[in-house]
């Protein structure tokens, strides 16, 4: 019998959260146990004294502090609202990582936009200076030294003849 | 207030601080003796009388509300700080245990069995009040 006595149920869930199904099983039971009814009762009137006192409580908080809630928030909207090294460090931990990734980012942007224009305007001088490509100085070798250019022969005839006057 | 990061409500961080100061002047307080019927006066006695006589179950009146938080804060003295805590959030003003451990930093678990021995203790020492009160 000792097994089925219903204090943990009471012990266990607020007195007013008892489901329909717990107080059956509760009245059924107390309603051969003396002890449990008795328990019961004592339960019921501890909830009402908690709930009361709770009130109660409540009640003074109000009448002793009827804005409280609106001076602390007043008061705290202050402080961040004052100028000083307390509300710039407050602006920097809350927005010190976005505003750190944005200057990263414009960096990089900046190398990218004015460093690597000015690479390829060099390789643009160095191939109007040179008029032919890497390959075709390798793949034209034999070409080139077989091959006389027109202002080699002129040269060479030329040449010839300022020798014979 | 240089505390209050300002990432979390104002209100857990305001119940926080609150329910860890009362919490240590409860510890630093003596703990009271057990109520006994002796500590009861005439009006508490009449109190415990008419509300446990259902026959009789009325509404309270505004004097009997006032008999009925003192009585409640006496029982609530002989109570350890931390059961006291978890049975006034959860069965007086009706916060869950998740939101009890939220505020307090306990496990879920210790919650549930502060609030169980709250309740047994409160209803342990009512039944022995009214028991040598003869109701």
């Amino acid at each position: 019998m000792k097994d089925n006595h219903i204090t943990d149920i009471i012990d266990n869930t607020p007195f007013v959260d008892l489901s329909d199904s717990e107080l059956q099983t509760i009245h059924v039971h107390a309603a051969t146990c003396l002890d449990c009814e008795r328990a019961f009762a004592s339960a019921s009137i501890s909830s009402l004294l908690i709930k009361e006192r709770t009130s109660e409580a409540a009640q003074d908080t109000r009448n002793a502090n009827p804005f409280f809630e609106t001076r602390v928030l007043a008061a705290w909207r202050e402080q961040q609202a004052a100028p000083g090294d307390w509300s710039f460090r407050r602006l920097w931990s809350a927005t010190g990582a976005i505003v750190a990734s944005m200057a990263a980012t414009t960096a990089a942007l900046a190398v990218l936009t004015f460093v690597a224009p000015a690479d390829n305007t060099t390789n643009q001088q160095i191939a109007a200076v040179v008029p032919y490509s890497a390959e075709t100085v390798v793949l034209d070798q034999d070409q080139d030294d077989n091959q006389l250019t027109n202002d080699q022969v002129i040269n060479a005839i030329y040449a010839d003849d300022d020798e014979g006057k | 207030m240089k505390s209050f990061a300002g990432l979390g409500s104002m209100e857990g961080w305001l119940t926080r601080i609150a329910t860890n100061t009362c919490l240590n002047i409860l510890r630093a307080a003596r703990r009271r003796p057990e109520l006994v019927t002796s500590d009861l006066s005439e009006n508490e006695t009449e109190w415990l009388e008419r509300v446990s006589d259902s026959s009789r179950a009325q509404p309270l009146d505004a004097e009997q509300k006032v008999i009925a938080a003192d009585l409640a804060e006496r029982l609530l003295e002989s109570l350890p700080a931390e059961d006291r805590l978890a049975l006034t959030m959860i069965d007086g003003e009706g916060a869950s245990v998740h939101e009890v451990a939220e505020v307090t930093g306990w496990s879920e678990s210790k919650v549930k069995v502060r609030a169980f021995r709250a309740r047994k203790k409160a209803r342990e020492a009512l039944e022995k009040l009214m028991g040598r009160t003869g109701y």
